[in-house]
C-alpha cells in the first residue's frame, strides 16, 4: 500500500506538463509554444517532444471519442497530455476515449511499430504516405513518426471506463542526449 | 492562372509561407506547417502546380520548412509528384530543400522523398 502511494507521489512529482480537456487549434498552439519554449534547456530535445506532441494530439482531435464543440464552433476531441521529467529522459503520454473496436487495429500498429527496425520503420512510412490522403489527419502515419522521433517504443495501455467505453492510453520516452 | 501568395503564422493555425510567382516559376513553401486540416491548404497548391506544369517548361522549387507534420508531409510528397510528373514530360525541374544541420529526422525524410518520387532534390542546410 505504502509503495503504491509512493509510487503515486513520484510519478505526480515528476510532471512537467499536463493538460485535460479539448484538443482545438488554439489549446495545440499555446501547449507547443510551452513544450518548445519552456521544457528542457537543450532545443534538440524540445524539438522532439514538440514533434510527438503535434503527432498525438492530432490523433486526439481527430479520433477521440469523447468531443466538444470549441468556441469556433468546431467538432474537436477531447483527451489527456502529460509530460514527465525524469533524470535522463521524459516520458509523454496521452489518453483519450475509445471503443475497443476503433483501439483494436491502433493497438496491432503499436505493436507492429514496435517489431520493426529504424530501417524498416522508414519503409513503413513511406509506404503509408503514398496512400491517398484521407479526409482527416495523416492516415495515422503519426504513430510510425512518433516511434521514429523518439527512437524508443510505444507503450500503451487501457482502462475500462464506467460507461463501457475504454480509455486508450499511449506512452513513449525521449532521452535527453 | 494567378500566383499565389500567403502568409504563414504560427499562432494558431501553423501554416507555411507560401509563394508561387509563374512569371519566373519560382516557388516557395517556408516556415512551419502543421494545421491540423492540411487538404484545405494544400489542394490549391497541388492543383497550381499541375496548372502550371501544363503551360512551362521550368520550374525552380525551394522547400524551406523547419517542421511539418505527418500530415502536411503526404502533401508534399503529392507536390513532388508532380513535379516528376512535369520532368518526365520533359520539363526542367529544380528541387531545392534547406533543413537543419542537425536534424537527422528531416534529412532521412527527405532521402525517403527522393526514392518514392525519383526527383534529386538539392540538400541544402539552413545557414546558422
Amino acid at each position: 500500500m505504502e509503495s503504491a502511494i509512493t509510487e503515486k507521489r513520484r510519478m505526480v512529482d515528476n510532471i512537467a506538463i499536463s493538460y485535460t480537456g479539448i484538443f482545438d487549434t488554439e489549446i495545440l498552439s499555446v501547449l507547443a509554444k510551452e513544450i518548445e519554449g519552456t521544457l528542457s534547456p537543450d532545443d534538440k530535445v524540445n524539438k522532439k517532444v514538440f514533434k510527438i506532441f503535434i503527432e498525438l494530439a492530432q490523433n486526439i482531435a481527430f479520433y477521440s471519442l469523447e468531443r466538444e464543440t470549441n468556441a469556433e464552433g468546431n467538432d474537436t476531441g477531447v483527451g489527456t497530455m502529460i509530460i514527465r521529467n525524469y533524470s535522463d529522459h521524459y516520458v509523454f503520454s496521452t489518453g483519450n476515449k475509445t471503443t475497443m473496436e476503433n483501439i483494436i487495429p491502433v493497438m496491432e500498429k503499436c505493436d507492429n511499430i514496435n517489431s520493426m527496425s529504424r530501417e524498416k520503420l522508414r519503409e513503413y512510412r513511406r509506404l503509408q504516405r503514398n496512400m491517398p490522403a484521407g479526409e482527416k489527419g495523416g492516415g495515422n502515419i503519426g504513430l510510425i513518426q512518433v516511434a521514429l522521433t523518439a527512437s524508443n517504443p510505444l507503450e500503451y495501455s487501457l482502462i475500462k471506463c464506467p460507461d463501457g467505453a475504454y480509455f486508450y492510453i499511449v506512452s513513449v520516452r525521449i532521452d535527453k542526449e | 492562372m494567378e500566383d499565389i501568395h500567403i502568409s504563414g503564422f504560427k499562432d494558431e493555425y501553423m501554416q507555411p509561407t507560401v509563394d508561387f510567382v509563374e512569371a519566373t516559376g519560382e516557388c516557395c513553401i517556408s516556415g512551419e506547417s502543421f494545421m491540423e486540416e492540411t487538404g484545405v491548404f494544400y489542394s490549391p497548391l497541388v492543383e497550381w502546380v499541375k496548372a502550371y506544369a501544363k503551360r512551362h517548361q521550368k520550374i525552380d522549387f525551394a522547400f524551406s520548412l523547419t517542421y511539418y507534420n505527418t500530415s502536411t508531409s503526404k502533401w508534399l510528397l503529392a507536390i513532388l509528384k508532380e513535379l516528376r510528373e512535369m520532368e518526365k514530360a520533359g520539363g526542367q525541374v529544380a528541387v531545392t530543400w534547406h533543413y537543419t544541420p542537425d536534424d537527422t529526422d528531416m534529412r532521412d525524410d527527405i532521402m525517403d522523398y527522393m526514392v518514392d518520387t525519383g526527383l534529386k532534390i538539392d540538400l541544402v542546410p539552413f545557414s546558422e
